[in-house]
């Protein structure tokens, strides 16, 4: 077991330092790809087989790392169903979408860094998912946030590009700082950083110290996963190759919140208020995301604001207590996500980086091996029955129903409506994109000119027929993602796998009975059904074209502060960055060179006058040396007479 | 001992003071601080010739002709110092000779 | 191995080295590669002292001490020759000469003028720095601190750009008011202590016993604590810091960063706490204070920077603030921590140093506006730039982490308040790391420059340092258990 797990790490790592040390110089181009990918599915066997072998949670300890006294964080691994569901998850989402990453960037020179990060970006991830410990955590945790900068910053000569970068990295930093006092805090408290030992010691603690962890934690939560108030890095983090979107929204990254939520949660579950926080916060992502991605006309920007919404309910799901349902959503989220963003991918290498879906259309003839599996991917998101996301969603929704009382049940709402909105927006998108008639790009008005710049030189004008291994990964995602819901079927039906896997995690979740539980699901269906109708009433058939033109307006009102992300953006330059960059400056200027180092060197200056006085003294005036000399005597006469008086 | 001690004491620190401002204040003729220094020698040969008539000792008194030997050689030093430096510069003004200035 | 006189061959070998080249005055290439020679030899000198760890010392060493000297020197006046090594000595001494190799390379080519006067400097500071980090006797202690100044002042001073002279006599008043403060306090205890036992001496072996009235244990401290922070620096002393690196040339900011400031860190461990225990508890609290507004602080200025060498010395005064955070609370763990931290700052920040003279030596400006798109022009340069600056930026698994970590993680339980601040702390260095490594690295080229990439002196210094600090922040445990007994001794811990 040690052996896989070390593998399960190792592959990625030493792919991605292999390549970035011997890439372009030992290496050729096809032995970096075949490397890169190599190791992913080679990470993805050890994973395989790790889950043949498994029998119960395993602790491994492979090195020392920090180890100072009594604190203690060795490079220890865990493996139990949670972190065990990740790692096959990831290690096979993640080799579909190298895969696809070889077709993508096949005319892309800075291929090298490419591979190595996104190999080293896996690395980190898996590095999370089994870390034993808060500081190993800490470290997947920090790593995934390097390269997700780097790879989001990727085409760096586009200041655009870069800014996003630093923009993600920095914002989810700022959550950080919630894991990091948490970290160091529960080390004073409990004197361990082992995260089984310390999620068996939650009841030990007040109700309130408790709270502030959780709330800690879930500050992490948010910014690593995009939630309100944190969550304005991931749109911008489409501004990186869309392998790297779909490697981010999918697999790693954003879940991270997640899971660290769900990891650490027997210890923070405890305490209701942490898990009120969760469940308000991951409800009002999930609407905002969704309010914003219906207005949105960029095809990658619409999937990043699905993604906030869709971890919002993971979040929801969390705080409901749901551990299985939020691992449920999250792994079919995973597949159907990953598969819309490489489906999106296809579209727009084939429309020669154009981003805008008001200027795409009749994509259904034209790409039909795109189509067909972005169709069950965008059918998985809106939550149409049977499909797995829809079994996904509706354990989530089900979980907070069941917990019950005045505010879950409003969250129940606020998730039935981001349901409905989602599956309007998911319609819209597959209609305006896919369906009407085709229509050549260079007939198209110039509008939304700031869309076109993406258009990559990279990029070769005229690209041909898409390359197989793009479209070729899509299949089996969107196989997995539609028959998803067999992972975990609802109770009447038998019940599910995940949930009697994860039983000796979470303990005994209690079950609905049969019949709210169907009606639940019916209700559900029958508000996925209402979007999808509502989004064909509006986009359907000839009312296409209609919207078309009405798009090429500039928008307005509602739509444009939908379209800006609710203008949290220009809230956030105004409250922090303008101020911080202002007194950066302020405090440089005014304070330390103008208050402290001013200072210091007038009081020189004036040493130096007083000084320069002194020496007047001196100048060699035989009077004033008779003056000097007599006043001496006089005062050396005082003090005598002083001192015998 | 018709004076007492403490009128000639009183005396003598006049004369020197006297002395003291004359050779601070009349600094642009040497020759006028020379005297001024000669004034305070007096006070200070006045002082012993008191103090020796006030305890019957001739201590003070040799001391006294000690002194004007003493001041009759180093006048007459200054005196010849004076004139070199009139001859140097034309001047007996003490300000103007500033060689021991740092420059 | 006979040890007996390791530690003073050790102190004098740079000096000694120095004054050979005296007599190669004209042959300059000579003179270099006998210095550098010098430097190798010091510096093998010294790890070879790692293996002197088991040695017993002589009689009447102090505890944690593996190598110890100790001869009278001036006996009228109690000074005594004693010179004494432990794990905290250990590795600053293998830090001061690998510094001084790195030093001597970077400025291999840039110093074009009075050449064997420049490597002299350098090795005569090597030997006073190395002399601060052994000496137990505070006046030996006070001889070296000085020593050490006077070379940086020339460095500064000769071969400097801008406003050398202001910066070079501004740093040079900076640290000597608070030194000359620091020997009225060393001979007021010298005083005091032979008054009290009869024994007028300077060793400090023989100083740590000494009563004081709660007052003039404060005042002594605080005169020690000023030379230290100054040196440090803490804020608001600090000032210096930012000229001084600014106009000194790559070598002097490079032993500046590296070197100098770990020397009042070290006093502060050394001399500082323990000399006078109570008196430091009653200043806890301002130097935490101190230390946080450092670390914010400073952070934040650097965000403004314009000339890359500001950025980086002020960022050199953030991540000092760990340091003095975690020496203020004194518990082993954020003692430890603070000590891996001055460790890994020196490595750090010396590439970071050197990095900025590499450019500044290619283009001849240090302007972050004139840069941009490095990336493209020289790759390899980039990557170790992005290293480093993450290093510096505290991201796990590199140097620097593992010291910030243990640091907040000690202090957390002596200061709360002050430790959640620094973790706010942590972010900063980040926003401004970034924002360097965008205007510099990505983006679009601004200007041309003759720009070319690292040659193979240049790689093999950083591709040392990135090693250093790719192993210290996988595998700091070697280091961490050198440390333990010495910090353990220090704060009454158990190791």
């Amino acid at each position: 077991m040690k052996l896989y797990l070390e593998l399960i790490i190792l592959l990625p790592l030493l792919g991605g330092i292999s390549n970035a040390l011997l890439g372009g110089r030992l290496f050729s181009r096809r032995s970096s790809e075949f490397v890169a990918c190599a190791v992913i599915w080679g990470s993805c066997a050890a994973a395989l087989t790790a889950a043949y072998s498994y029998r119960s949670p395993e602790v491994v300890e492979i090195a020392t790392w920090l180890s100072d006294f009594d604190f203690k964080a060795p490079l220890t691994l865990y493996l139990d169903p949670l972190s065990l569901s990740l790692c096959l998850m990831i290690t096979f989402v993640c080799g579909l979408i190298h895969l696809y990453a070889v077709g993508y960037m096949r005319d892309d020179h800075c291929y090298v860094r490419f591979f190595a990060l996104l190999n080293l970006f896996v690395a980190a991830m898996l590095t999370l998912v089994l870390a034993e410990n808060l500081p190993l955590l800490y470290l997947g945790w920090e790593g995934v946030g390097f390269c997700s900068y780097a790879l989001i910053g990727f085409w760096y000569s586009d200041p655009k590009n870069a800014t996003a970068g630093r923009k993600a990295f920095i914002v989810t930093r700022i959550g950080d700082i919630g894991l990091g006092i948490a970290i160091v805090w529960m080390f004073e408290l409990f004197g361990t950083e082992s995260i089984t030992r310390l999620n068996q010691m939650g009841n030990l603690l007040p109700v309130g110290i408790v709270t502030a962890l959780g709330l800690l934690m879930l500050l992490a939560a948010m910014g690593k996963s995009a939630q309100v108030p944190l969550m304005v890095w991931l749109p911008d983090a489409m501004a990186g190759p869309t392998p790297v979107s779909a490697q981010i929204h999918a697999a790693t990254m954003v879940t991270a919140g997640v899971y660290l939520l769900m990891r650490m949660f027997p210890l923070i579950g405890s305490s209701t208020t942490v898990s009120a926080a969760i469940a308000i916060t991951g409800a009002l992502t999930a609407f905002y995301g969704a309010t914003c991605a219906v207005a949105q006309r960029d095809l990658k920007r619409i999937l990043a604001f699905s993604t906030i919404s869709q971890i919002g309910y993971m979040m929801l799901g969390v705080g409901s207590g749901a551990i299985t349902a939020a691992t449920f959503h999250l792994l079919v989220h995973a597949f159907f996500k990953a598969l819309l963003f490489l489906g999106a991918g296809c579209v727009i290498t084939t429309l020669h980086h154009e981003q805008d879906i008001f200027r795409m259309g009749g994509l259904r003839h034209k790409l039909p091996g795109t189509y067909w599996p972005f169709l069950a991917g965008a059918l998985c998101l809106a939550g149409l029955p049977l499909t797995g996301g829809f079994f996904s969603k509706d354990g989530i929704l089900s979980a907070v129903w069941r917990t019950g009382g005045m505010l879950y049940g409003g969250l129940y709402l606020v998730g039935l409506m981001t349901a409905f909105i989602t599956a309007v927006y998911t319609m819209r998108m597959l209609l305006v994109v896919f369906g009407g008639p085709s229509t050549p790009l260079s007939h198209q008005a110039v509008d939304g000119a700031d869309l076109t710049e993406n258009k990559d030189k990279r990029m070769v004008s005229g690209v041909g027929p898409l390359p197989r291994i793009m479209e070729w990964p899509l299949i089996p995602l969107a196989l997995l993602g539609l028959g998803g819901g067999l992972l975990n079927l609802p109770e009447y039906l038998g019940g599910g796998l995940l949930h009697s896997f994860l039983a000796p995690l979470t303990g005994h979740e209690p079950t609905l009975p049969h019949a709210t539980e169907l009606l639940l699901q019916g209700s559900a269906a029958i508000v996925a059904l209402a979007g999808t109708a509502t989004a064909w009433l509006r986009y359907g058939g000839q009312r296409r074209s209609l919207r078309l033109s009405e798009a090429q307006q500039p928008a307005r009102g509602l739509q444009a502060f939908l379209r800006e992300g609710w203008r949290v953006d220009q809230l956030y330059d105004l409250l922090f960055v303008r101020p911080y960059v202002r007194l950066a400056t302020l405090l440089w200027q005014r304070v330390d060179e103008g208050c402290i180092d001013d200072n210091l060197d007038r009081t020189s200056t004036q040493l130096g006058r007083f000084g320069n006085m002194l020496g007047g003294l001196g100048q060699g005036r035989v009077s004033l040396s008779l003056t000097g000399m007599a006043i001496a005597a006089a005062l050396m006469i005082a003090w005598l007479a002083w001192m015998t008086a | 001992m018709i004076v007492p001690l403490a009128h000639v004491l009183v005396l003598a620190v006049i004369l020197f003071c006297l002395g003291l401002i004359c050779t601070l204040v009349w600094r642009s003729n040497v020759i006028m601080m020379l005297i001024g220094i000669e004034i305070m020698l007096n006070a200070a040969m006045l002082v012993f010739v008191g103090g020796a008539c006030h305890w019957g000792t001739a201590d003070g008194q040799v001391f006294a002709l000690m002194i004007m030997a003493m001041t009759s050689a180093e006048v007459s030093l200054a005196l010849a110092l004076v004139v070199y430096l009139h001859r140097r510069r034309n001047t007996v003004d003490t300000d103007e000779f500033r060689e021991l200035q740092d420059q | 191995m006979n040890t007996s006189l390791l530690l003073t061959s050790l102190v004098f070998l740079p000096l000694a080295g120095g004054f050979l080249l005296l007599f190669m005055g004209g042959r300059a290439q000579t003179a270099k590669i006998t210095a550098l020679a010098i430097a190798l030899l010091e510096a093998a000198l010294a790890c070879s002292t790692w293996f002197c760890q088991g040695a017993i010392p002589s009689a009447g060493a102090p505890a944690g001490f593996f190598l110890y000297e100790d001869f009278p020197w001036i006996e009228q006046l109690g000074i005594r020759y004693i010179l004494g090594m432990d794990g905290i000595s250990l590795l600053l001494v293998i830090l001061a000469t690998v510094v001084t190799v790195i030093a001597m390379l970077v400025s291999w080519r840039s110093i074009t003028e009075k050449i064997t006067l420049h490597y002299l400097l350098l090795l005569a500071m090597e030997s006073g720095i190395i002399g601060v980090f052994l000496s137990l006797d505070l006046f030996l202690f006070y001889l070296f601190w000085e020593l050490m100044l006077i070379p940086m002042f020339f460095l500064i001073g000769i071969w400097g750009h801008g406003r050398n002279i202001y910066s070079a006599v501004k740093f040079f008043l900076y640290t000597l008011v608070g030194s000359l403060l620091m020997l009225l306090a060393i001979i007021a205890l010298y005083l005091i202590h032979g008054a009290q036992s009869g024994m007028y001496s300077f060793s400090l072996a023989a100083l740590l016993g000494t009563h004081f009235s709660p007052a003039t244990g404060l005042w002594l401290y605080a005169a020690f604590l000023l030379a230290f922070a100054v040196k440090f620096p803490i804020v608001p002393l600090h000032t210096w810091l930012p000229d001084a690196h600014t106009d000194a040339p790559t070598a002097g900011s490079v032993i500046l960063a590296g070197l100098l400031l770990k020397t009042g860190a070290y006093g502060l461990i050394r001399f500082g706490y323990p000399l006078f225990p109570e008196a430091a508890r009653t200043l806890t609290p301002l130097l935490i204070g101190l230390a946080v507004t450092g670390i914010i602080y400073a952070s934040w200025i650097a965000f403004a920077q314009k000339d890359m060498k500001r950025l980086v010395a002020y960022s050199s005064v953030g991540h000092m603030g760990f340091v003095a955070l975690g020496i203020a609370v004194w518990t082993p763990v954020a003692l430890s921590g603070a000590l891996l931290q001055m460790l890994n700052h020196g490595l750090t920040t010396t590439a970071l140093f050197a990095l900025v003279g590499m450019l500044d030596e290619r283009a001849h400006t240090r302007q972050i506006e004139d840069y941009g798109g490095l990336w493209g022009k020289i790759p390899l340069f980039s990557v170790f730039f992005v290293l480093f600056a993450m290093a510096s930026a505290g991201l796990p698994g590199l140097n620097n982490f593992v010291g910030e970590f243990l640091v907040l993680t000690g202090s957390f339980k002596a200061a709360h308040l002050a430790t959640i601040l620094a973790f706010i702390g942590v972010i900063l260095p980040l926003v401004y790391t970034v924002r360097l490594i965008q205007e510099l690295i990505f983006q679009k080229e601004r200007r041309t420059l003759p720009l070319s990439d690292l040659t193979l002196r240049e790689m093999s210094v950083l591709a040392f340092l990135a090693l250093c600090d790719i192993y210290i922040g996988m595998h700091p445990a070697p280091l961490l258990d050198i440390l333990k007994q010495p910090v353990a001794l220090l704060t009454g811990g158990v190791p």
